[in-house]
């Protein structure tokens, strides 16, 4: 081994070196408040969406869901547009720089507890409130709030907790473009990565990247497996009605939803009009104007970017590629986890919990690269492996299937399938005739969920020596947004790239709203 | 019950066997159809490099390139060195002098055979000149100002790196990273020139009690180039760039960096000059080579194919950088030329004493920083 086994040089390399010093600190700080802002802007939205009726509402929910799934490198830009000098201006003041990284993360995850806490806000029958106003610890809002809500939101609420700290504590992008000359855990290893790992060259990297490997991978290790174990508690019957008779009207909820409708449509917006507003230098002074151009140029390619359509076509075939893989893998998954909970309960939690790895595993990759230059292996052949990138988006997705999945498996009535085996019909008849349409819903949002992701993923191919042949959308907005900014149609090409992307999002996303049923309302 | 979850294990796995099979099958086609020759590049985002360009050289030679992009020259070493031996790599392109001798240390280059090369100036085959590596472009790294507020009224235009530790320039500097950005390297290797004395380098207290004086007055490190450019700096491009903070009136930059930006904005304006402090800049000269155990002859085609009058002369439009070409200059439009500077006297540190020493060096300038 490069460094030898020293976990104490390991984790004290981190203090002692420049570039890592505080990182801890700040990357815990930063995700454990981005966490509890994401929770205060959250819970109300998806208190009013669950509890009241609106027009529009699956365009409001596929708004409202949007950040999550935008490339956090577009979100950077959208952002930094809006609080630069074109926009509030507050830039220029480095202490603002904190608050923002915060506010973008929960931009970024608020989606994940308005999903979490639907099922439960859009389906419980509202005669138990009724009868708890009777009860003495019913008498006022905060009682009722205490003894009803808490106790059933909090553990879809600790849940997205969990996982927006996550997100935060291994965002990248966000971290790099807003908090400049701050960097996380997992922005710092992947700046110094690539010299880890080699023998009597720069070891103080390979220590670095080793020490704030395991530490990350501990951290997120035991976040993730609190959310398993609270998601399983969470489990417990309650009376379900139709939403119809949930939801009532609330005029004053637009208040919060109008305010929640703009927080997450700004930074989309920016980036869309980024892309038509090219920068003319006329003497000293610099005006914009508006046109098509940079479509034009994203499009054709300059002469050193690939154009658009390259792009496009390797990210939708990762997609596919993705899809078929994460798919099935994901289902068997989620169907072994929920059969094992019959007899097997402990094997099956530990199966719960290792399907989660992969967002806890990204850390632990670039370590596992570190191990690979140590033990040498010929990984050679891989350089012109076409479908390598998808590799990593497969790994990325197959959690979220599963979290899809999981639920929709365990509501499943046995029945069915086991009326279908009385009629006599073969195991795969009785797949594809019985149970897959039942599963519907939720394998269509698994399959959305699942291109979206693989559309948007930067972080994993970024740590990935690149091929050239390889580039997708989100590559291409890196590797524009690399090319130094004098040239007028860098910023506006990479928002066209960013803006093509997103649209192709924003159809995936209306079209798996189209297919939910509030029924069946699943993890997200 | 346990059978049953065997079964129904065995199952899933058929059916993912399946899954992979066929995944397999549509894949192997892809991969066996392409056997003409293949020339494997590891390089970085090199704007010279233009898909234009590359595709000329396939056109020519009948050998199809493929690129390995990593981040910065310091990747391309690492990729290097980690797959010596896997004989994969054909090319090298991007190696500095500040990185060429650890990569002929480390023993991942082999002498090329291009012989058809255009005249390479002595000025760029100056720190190395072998058959290891060939340059391909150069430029001087040095210290970047805003000559609208450094106009010696507001603030006085430094003529020691000193001067940079006076209070006037508390939190003014930008500098980016020796640790992660070449530019931010060559920097400090002149500073260490700056600091020690030629003939001896052992003495190296000046130059820590600098980077501490300096770190004292708040200087600001960044990652890399792009963060101090465009981010900080207030005298180049980067006010028309989202997320400009432009806090910093001096940067790390090229020493023909106004020139770029003249020549950019059209209209041979700029308010960004060079400071030419005698020993405070950096000769920089980026290197191809022919990568150990790669396939010589084809490297061979696109080196001669790279120092091509033709392809070379458009260094200074492509990829802003100095020809290596004998009777290159910049371009003079739009000033181009005109407000880019050749340092008097530039750092003289040699490749040998950079690569034997790097490592500790930089260590040194992490002591002195936390």
């Amino acid at each position: 081994m490069v460094t030898g086994f020293y976990p104490s040089i390991w984790f004290n390399s981190l203090e002692n070196n420049y570039i890592s010093q505080d990182i801890l600190q700040f990357t815990l700080f930063q995700a454990i408040f981005s966490t509890i802002v994401t929770l205060m802007i959250g819970i109300p939205i998806a208190w009013m969406l669950g509890r009241y009726r609106w027009p529009l509402e699956s365009l409001i929910r596929t708004v409202l869901t949007l950040p999550f799934v935008i490339p956090s490198i577009i979100a950077a830009m959208g952002i930094l547009t809006i609080i630069g000098p074109h926009g509030i201006n507050i830039r220029a003041d480095e202490d603002t720089w904190w608050w923002t990284l915060i506010i973008a993360h929960a931009w970024f995850n608020m989606a994940l507890v308005i999903r979490f806490c639907e099922p439960i806000l859009t389906t419980l029958d509202p005669s138990l409130e009724e009868q708890l106003r009777l009860l003495p610890n019913g008498q006022t809002r905060i009682s009722r709030f205490r003894y009803l809500w808490a106790p059933l939101l909090v553990p879809s609420i600790t849940a997205a907790a969990c996982m927006t700290f996550v997100f935060s504590f291994t965002s990248f992008a966000l971290v790099r473009w807003i908090t400049v000359g701050n960097e996380s855990l997992e922005s710092m290893m992947a700046t110094i990565s690539s010299s880890a790992g080699i023998e009597g060259y720069m070891e103080f990297t390979s220590e670095m990247v080793l020490g704030a490997s395991i530490i990350q991978f501990l951290i997120l290790l035991i976040s993730l497996w609190i959310t398993s174990i609270i998601q399983r508690n969470r489990k417990s019957k309650i009376p379900q009605v139709n939403t119809k008779f949930v939801k009532t009207k609330n005029s004053m909820g637009w208040l919060i939803i109008v305010p929640a409708l703009i927080f997450a449509l700004l930074p989309i917006i920016s980036v869309f009009l980024g892309s038509f507003r090219i920068r003319e230098p006329v003497e000293n002074e610099i005006i914009f104007r508006w046109s098509f151009d940079a479509w034009v140029v994203a499009w054709r390619g300059s002469n050193s970017f690939p154009p658009l359509t390259d792009a496009l076509i390797n990210s939708i075939g990762y997609a596919i590629i993705t899809l078929c893989v994460s798919l099935p893998i994901g289902f068997s998954l989620a169907s072994t986890i929920s059969k094992l909970e019959e007899n097997h309960k402990f094997l099956s939690q530990v199966l719960d919990v290792f399907t989660m790895l992969p967002f806890a595993l990204s850390a632990a990759m670039v370590g596992l690269g570190v191990l690979l230059g140590i033990i040498k292996l010929d990984i050679g052949f891989l350089h012109n492996f076409w479908p390598l990138p998808a590799l990593a988006h497969i790994m990325l997705t197959v959690p979220f299937v599963v979290r899809i999945f999981l639920p929709a498996i365990r509501s499943l009535d046995p029945m069915y399938d086991e009326n279908a085996k009385v009629l006599g019909l073969k195991p795969w008849k009785r797949f594809f005739s019985v149970k897959l349409p039942l599963l519907k819903s939720s394998l269509i949002i698994s399959t959305i969920f699942t291109l979206a992701m693989s559309l948007g993923e930067f972080g994993a191919s970024f740590v990935v020596a690149r091929n050239s042949d390889w580039v997708t959308l989100p590559l291409l907005i890196d590797s524009w947004r690399s090319k130094p900014m004098k040239d007028p149609f860098t910023g506006p090409a990479s928002n066209v790239v960013a803006t093509v992307l997103m649209l192709i999002t924003i159809i995936l996303f209306l079209f798996a709203e189209r297919y939910r049923t509030n029924k069946e309302g699943g993890m997200f | 019950m346990y059978k049953e979850i065997k079964k129904s294990v065995k199952k899933r796995i058929k059916e993912s066997i399946v899954i992979g099979l066929f995944l397999m099958m549509s894949l192997s086609g892809c991969i066996s159809e392409d056997e003409s020759k293949e020339l494997v590049i590891a390089t970085y985002d090199i704007y010279g490099l233009s898909e234009e360009m590359i595709e000329e050289f396939e056109n020519q030679t009948g050998i199809s390139v493929s690129m390995i992009k990593l981040d910065d020259a310091g990747s391309v070493l690492d990729y290097l060195i980690k797959n010596k031996g896997t004989n994969d790599i054909d090319l090298a392109i991007g190696l500095d002098n500040t990185y060429l001798s650890t990569a002929i240390q480390q023993g991942v280059l082999t002498n090329h055979t291009a012989s058809n090369l255009g005249e390479i100036s002595q000025v760029a085959l100056g720190p190395y000149n072998g058959q290891l590596a060939v340059p391909f472009d150069m430029g001087y790294v040095c210290l970047n100002y805003d000559n609208n507020l450094v106009d010696g009224k507001n603030m006085s235009v430094p003529t020691s790196l000193w001067d940079l530790t006076e209070e006037e320039w508390r939190g003014k500097v930008v500098i980016p990273s020796p640790q992660t950005s070449s530019p931010g390297r060559a920097f400090m290797l002149a500073t260490m020139d700056y600091f020690t004395s030629e003939t001896d380098r052992s003495d190296t207290s000046q130059f820590e009690s600098w980077w501490s004086a300096m770190k004292n007055n708040d200087v600001i490190i960044t990652s890399g180039w792009t963060e101090a450019y465009e981010m900080y700096y207030s005298g180049g491009y980067g006010e028309t760039t989202e997320g400009y903070i432009g806090s910093a009136h001096i940067t790390v930059s090229y020493c023909h960096s106004p020139g770029v930006e003249a020549w950019y904005s059209g209209s041979n304006i700029t308010k960004s000059s060079s400071l030419d402090i005698p020993m405070a800049s950096f000769f920089q000269v980026e290197y191809i080579s022919s990568v150990m155990g790669g396939d010589v002859e084809s490297s061979a085609l696109f080196i001669e194919y790279l120092l091509s009058e033709e392809v070379n002369s458009k260094m200074p439009e492509q990829n802003q950088m100095y020809s290596v070409l004998e009777g290159n200059d910049l371009p003079e439009t739009s000033g181009y030329l005109f407000h880019s500077i050749i340092p008097e006297q530039p750092s003289n540190l040699s490749m040998s004493e950079i690569g034997d020493n790097i490592e500790s060096w930089l260590q040194l300038w992490n002591s002195a920083m936390i």
